[in-house]
């Protein structure tokens, strides 16, 4: 049995985590989930071992545990102070949250020293070896209907996942097909992971899009394999570095060369040096009155002759996002900006006016072969399940071509895990002359 | 003469296994103008509960005793209490907390003690004014932990929402848990008071 982390009383605790303590105090005064006074005083008198004091804290299991400097100074807290039931039930419960655990058990012992007890929350990894789940079920009242479903094996370490995906919403194509992928998330050392994905889609075309694009832009089907290596710079800092190989099956007519009129496709390929920088910390947990998140990445993609490929592009992407949580009131903002040089084939190409971006405009009306610039804002506010938002941004390959758009939406959404949930919202394109709302519901999105 | 002997010994022991077999969960006495309340073959003090008390965590018991006379329809009396039971990791003994009103409080129990005060206590809650001598009555009583995932214990404080009266009376109007750990209903009668008078131990 691994004890990867001991809390005690004499434990010299890191800077980091004292600079999140300084931080939490400051940007959060009511933080904290103390018990009432009166409470405490019942509780105590309830249990016979409140009168005890926890000398050490222990995070114990069979595989290796990372905690968050916030919970990690909770647990902290508990050593020295007197012993309460309750409160180790409930970071318990917080553990098992953080960690994605089956379960996290309190197991409480004498301590070295009298009327001293020792606390070990014992982690009991998830023996679920096989998981279903629906990345995104969506309903958009112009697009229809979106899906991606996937199933995962685990298995020693490695995840094996099987997906299905019909997606008319994130790109300018609708795309439908199969997923499959292997990943290892650590390879040696917990700072390196890798992983193999394999995607093949069929690709269906808005009128609109088929009438604006060049010959050779539009692609009956594409396959894409990558492979990825992800490195854990300095926490919560990441850098996955690999490749794309696509093969793009790209229609055309035989008319020009012989026989006329008979419809043939060729194999183009699109194969790109794919780096991402990825940047995510929070603060609090659900369980805490008050809650901040932030998460950001920057990608680029640089798809050279070097890598024998038919499109030569490079394409750089930042899309970032803070979100504040102070009971049940909830602000989340956001931002995107992307820049795409070359010729990049569509499904790289930008998109605003989808379920995610610039909510109630059509991407077909902005720009139907999608755009090389992008920038993109969202304010979104909830209350409960109740929520209101404002995006605003603009999609564009030529600068006259810059526009601003706006709109605005309410709807509800309920969050079923941490990061699944379900969305009902209608959402307003901001125009003169007439209204044209476009109406969502899904999971995930 | 052994043949004899070893045939008696067979008979006395089968007696006494079938006399054990039969023998009462519920043992009822007429003590100080009171029914006095015992289970000796009922030990809640075992189990998963146990297993959660010497990991330090304290577990909640509700009774409900059930007293009914002239016909088996018409409730005389009914009991509800939480017993709140701790064990002392450094002295190895329990404490009870009666929660209802009057709250009492009884410490450095044996496992057997501790068990022996809650029916003490519910026996003590017992009111007969009013349920004549010879009137038949029935009685039965009912356990639950509340050592489920659902219950106080794990995420909840004990002081939190659950210790009233109404809620007790709710919590045993529902069936209890797939994972709680409960004993009972035993039920049992009819008998009378006269009769609990003359014979001093009486089980039902």
């Amino acid at each position: 049995m691994k004890t990867p982390w001991v809390s005690s009383g004499n434990r010299a605790r890191s800077a980091l985590a004292g600079l999140v303590a300084i931080l939490m105090t400051l940007a959060t005064p009511l933080a904290g989930c103390g018990l009432p006074d009166d409470d405490e005083r019942a509780a105590r008198e309830l249990d016979v071992n409140s009168r005890y004091t926890v000398e050490s804290v222990q995070v114990s299991g069979e595989r290796n545990v990372t905690i968050s400097d916030p919970l990690r100074l909770e647990l902290d807290k508990v050593v020295g102070a007197k012993f309460d039931h309750s409160a180790l039930e409930r970071l318990a419960d917080r553990l098992r949250n953080e960690l994605r655990v089956s379960d996290v058990k309190v197991n409480v012992t004498r301590g070295t020293e009298p009327d001293h007890v020792i606390v070990n929350f014992e982690v009991k990894s998830r023996e679920q070896k096989f998981d279903l789940n629906v990345a995104k079920f969506l309903y958009d009242s112009k697009e229809g209907w979106s899906g991606d479903g996937n199933a995962t094996t685990h298995l020693k370490g490695n995840l094996i996942t099987f997906g299905l995906v019909s997606d008319g919403d994130s790109l300018v194509e609708r795309f439908a097909g199969i997923r499959a992928k292997f990943e290892r998330k650590k390879v040696g050392t917990d700072r390196l992971g890798f992983r193999f994905e394999f995607d093949s889609y069929h690709d269906m075309w808005n009128q609109a899009t088929l009438e604006q694009a060049q010959p050779g832009d539009i692609y009956r089907s594409r396959q894409v394999f990558t492979p990825e290596a992800t490195l854990v710079i300095v926490e919560p800092l990441e850098w996955s570095f690999g490749v794309s190989f696509a093969r793009l099956r790209v229609p055309y007519s035989s008319s020009d060369t012989e026989g006329g009129g008979a419809a043939a496709a060729k194999t183009e390929s699109s194969n790109a040096v794919v780096n991402t920088l990825r940047y995510h910390q929070r603060w609090g947990s659900a369980h805490d009155p008050q809650e901040q998140e932030v998460t950001a990445v920057y990608s680029a993609e640089a798809a050279t002759d070097l890598l024998g490929t038919d499109r030569v592009f490079t394409r750089h992407l930042a899309d970032a996002r803070y979100r504040f949580r102070h009971d049940r009131n909830s602000v989340e903002v956001r931002f995107m900006a992307g820049l795409l040089n070359g010729a990049a084939p569509i499904y790289e190409r930008f998109v605003l006016g989808d379920s995610t971006t610039l909510r109630g405009w059509n991407r077909f009306d902005l720009d139907p072969l999608g755009g090389s610039h992008v920038i993109y804002g969202s304010v979104d506010y909830r209350y409960r399940m109740f929520q209101i938002f404002y995006d605003t941004g603009a999609i564009w390959d030529r600068v006259q071509d810059r526009e601003q758009k706006q709109s605005v939406g309410v709807g509800f959404r309920k969050d079923l895990t941490e990061k699944e949930s379900f969305q009902l919202a209608v959402a307003f394109p901001m125009r003169a002359g007439h209204v044209d709302p476009i109406m969502y519901a899904g999971m995930s999105f | 003469m052994r043949a004899i002997k070893s045939w008696w010994l067979l008979v006395a022991f089968l007696s006494g296994f079938t006399l054990a077999m039969m023998a009462e969960e519920l043992v009822l006495n007429w003590r100080n103008d009171h029914l006095e309340f015992s289970a000796p073959r009922v030990h809640f003090l075992r189990g998963q509960p146990l297993e959660l008390l010497h990991n330090a965590a304290p577990v909640p018991f509700n009774f409900q005793v059930t007293i009914w006379s002239g016909t088996h329809n018409h409730v005389f009396e009914q009991l509800h209490d939480r017993f709140v039971v701790s064990y002392d990791l450094w002295e190895e003994r329990f404490k009870v907390v009666k929660t209802q009103s009057p709250r009492r409080v009884a410490e450095h129990l044996t496992a057997d003690k501790a068990e022996a005060w809650c029916w003490e206590q519910m026996s003590l809650a017992s009111d007969t004014t009013g349920l004549g001598g010879s009137e038949p009555f029935w009685t039965a009583f009912e356990i639950r932990a509340e050592d489920g995932k659902g219950g106080p214990l794990f995420g909840r404080s004990i002081t939190d929402s659950g210790i009233s009266l109404t809620s007790l009376i709710e919590l045993f109007s529902r069936p209890p848990g797939a994972q709680q750990s409960h004993w009972g209903p035993y039920e049992a009668g009819p008998y009378t008071l006269d009769e609990l008078k003359k014979s001093p131990h009486r089980g039902l």
